[in-house]
């Protein structure tokens, strides 16, 4: 049957992000289809672990394995242990999603340079920290997914959103490196790329956001649930041959002039 | 050479279609400027003459051939036209298309009839013209081609069938055409021009025609000369089967509306790693 492809039963996963509206989705989802689920934030700080803590709970209430860990996702010190922690209570780590996200958006001449180096360093240096530490596991077992939610603002611009966009762009290419770098040794690589989604930080005033339900051709954002959807996919047999891809889900905003 | 020497189009031979107004008369007295020696094609002979008469201004030779590039037996006239004149052909921009009846009818409204004209007048007309030429591009040992896409043939809008559909099966055939002769040393490589209003500027308003380009403003005809002179030059002689896009940031965004500009500050706790 081919929907028994899509199970994650038994499966290890962590999703980095998990306080976010998208990381957050990700992590039930993969928990609905069976995977036990660690969670862990973008940073430490305390909205951020109260809500992981609450994904944990939904994780839980699933029958499924998890916990929720409190990290600064740019911290190698942080990453490293986050995976110890994954590895000793889930037993394995068959999948690794890099959804952190710290929302930016300034004129360039206004960012200083601590904030521009903090921008590169959570949504990007980030996903190279966590991409490493899963390495150990997953080239020892010859086989894992990596998934890294990246943003649309990865493929096009936007005013105010230098830092991010570039952080974006980067994980997109680090995305395909890797899975070139990394196909013969059972690992996936691929990213999922969201458009503008429900709850997002980048979203800013609630002005801003009508304005873009407006403009995007559904004429309404993104739910966190339809791109955790892809992540399910993307994490299962379902997709072994699938690498170095980025399945978009933006509602065709990327398709439109 | 010196690199702006490169640019140099002296003793060269080159064919523009839909020479005869906008951005085909600009590319052709640009070229002109350059030092190439002209044919251009069009359907009407009037406008054709006109635009041959602002290159012979400009010093150079020009051969009018009235053309309708989606009938293949005009286009290859228009080829044999140019070689018997001079002998060569260097440079080919394929720059003739547009809408054509029904580009902007619902889907169940479109006739047979109105897709194929827009797919000869988009897509296989620059097919018959590169057909034509590209014979004696090989018999020469290189050439230029230079394909006029738009930004509708990497991006949509609704109800755009035809005209976007032909447009990005250009962009393909371009890149299809660089694989091909690559080895033979011709280039071919497209422009995407985004809006460049050819109405009366007198009737037009440029400033709502230019809302929703990022540069604030559409793009002027004259603009487009350089980057044509700049594909159809040895500078451009390992660049093949790409895209340029001369559209005042249009493409470069697209995810938010025009002039979308939020400021989001670090969270307070975010900007160090410990809370």
């Amino acid at each position: 049957m081919v929907q028994e492809m899509f199970s994650l039963q038994g499966r290890g996963a962590l999703v980095i992000g998990a306080a976010g509206p998208i990381g957050r989705a990700v992590a039930v989802a993969l928990a609905e289809a069976g995977a036990n689920v660690a969670v862990a934030t973008t940073t430490r700080s305390q909205r951020e672990e109260v809500v992981a803590n609450s994904c944990a709970n939904e994780i839980w209430a699933l029958n499924r394995r998890g916990f929720a860990q409190a990290i600064d996702a740019a911290s190698e010190s942080d990453v490293e242990a986050l995976m110890q922690r994954t590895l000793s209570e889930l037993g394995r780590l068959d999948v690794l999603v890099n959804a952190p996200d710290l929302p930016f958006a300034k004129p360039l001449t206004e960012i200083t340079a601590a904030e521009w180096q903090r921008v590169i360093d959570v949504n990007l240096t980030g996903v190279y920290l966590a991409c490493r530490a899963a390495a150990q596991p997953m080239l020892s077992q010859r086989s894992g997914r990596i998934i890294n939610v990246v943003s649309v603002l990865g493929e096009r611009g936007m005013i105010n959103g230098a830092a991010y966009c570039a952080a974006q762009a980067g994980v997109l290419n680090l995305t395909r490196a890797l899975a070139l770098e990394w196909a013969r040794s059972g690992i996936r690589v691929n990213a999922l790329g969201a458009g503008w989604t429900e709850g997002a930080g980048l979203l800013g005033q609630e002005d801003a956001r009508q304005q873009l339900e407006r403009y995007l051709p559904p004429r309404r954002l993104a739910q966190p649930e339809e791109i955790a959807g892809a992540a399910v996919y993307v994490a299962s047999d379902a997709a072994d041959y699938l690498t170095g891809q980025v399945i978009w889900i933006d509602g065709g905003s990327l398709s439109r002039a | 050479m010196a690199v702006l020497e490169k640019l140099n189009l002296d003793a060269k031979v080159a064919i523009v279609t839909g020479a005869g107004r906008g951005l085909g008369r600009a590319m052709t007295l640009a070229l002109a400027e350059a030092g190439a020696d002209l044919v251009v094609a069009a359907r009407t002979r009037s406008q054709i003459e006109e635009t041959a008469g602002m290159v012979r201004a400009r010093g150079r030779r020009c051969l009018t051939v009235p053309t309708d590039i989606t009938d293949s037996r005009s286009a290859q006239a228009m080829v044999d036209t140019a070689i018997a004149e001079y002998g060569r052909i260097d440079i080919l921009v394929n720059n003739a298309g547009g809408y054509t009846p029904g580009t902007g009818n619902p889907l169940e409204e479109i006739t047979d009839e109105q897709w194929l004209v827009g797919i000869d007048t988009n897509l296989s007309g620059t097919f018959y013209c590169c057909r034509a030429a590209i014979p004696h591009m090989l018999r020469q040992g290189g050439g230029k081609i230079v394909n006029v896409t738009s930004g509708l043939g990497l991006r949509t809008v609704r109800n755009n069938f035809i005209y976007t559909s032909a447009k990005a099966g250009l962009i393909h055939f371009t890149r299809a055409l660089a694989t091909t002769y690559a080895r033979d040393n011709i280039q071919c490589n497209l422009i995407s021009p985004g809006l460049f209003p050819h109405q009366d500027p007198a009737t037009t308003d440029q400033s709502q025609a230019g809302r929703f380009v990022p540069t604030g403003r559409p793009g002027r005809d004259e603009e487009i000369g350089p980057l044509c002179v700049f594909l159809a030059s040895e500078l451009t002689s390992y660049m093949n089967g790409q895209i340029v896009a001369l559209d005042g940031g249009g493409l470069a965004g697209g995810q938010a509306p025009t002039g979308f500009a939020p400021v989001v500050p670090l969270a307070t706790d975010a900007l160090k790693g410990e809370a």
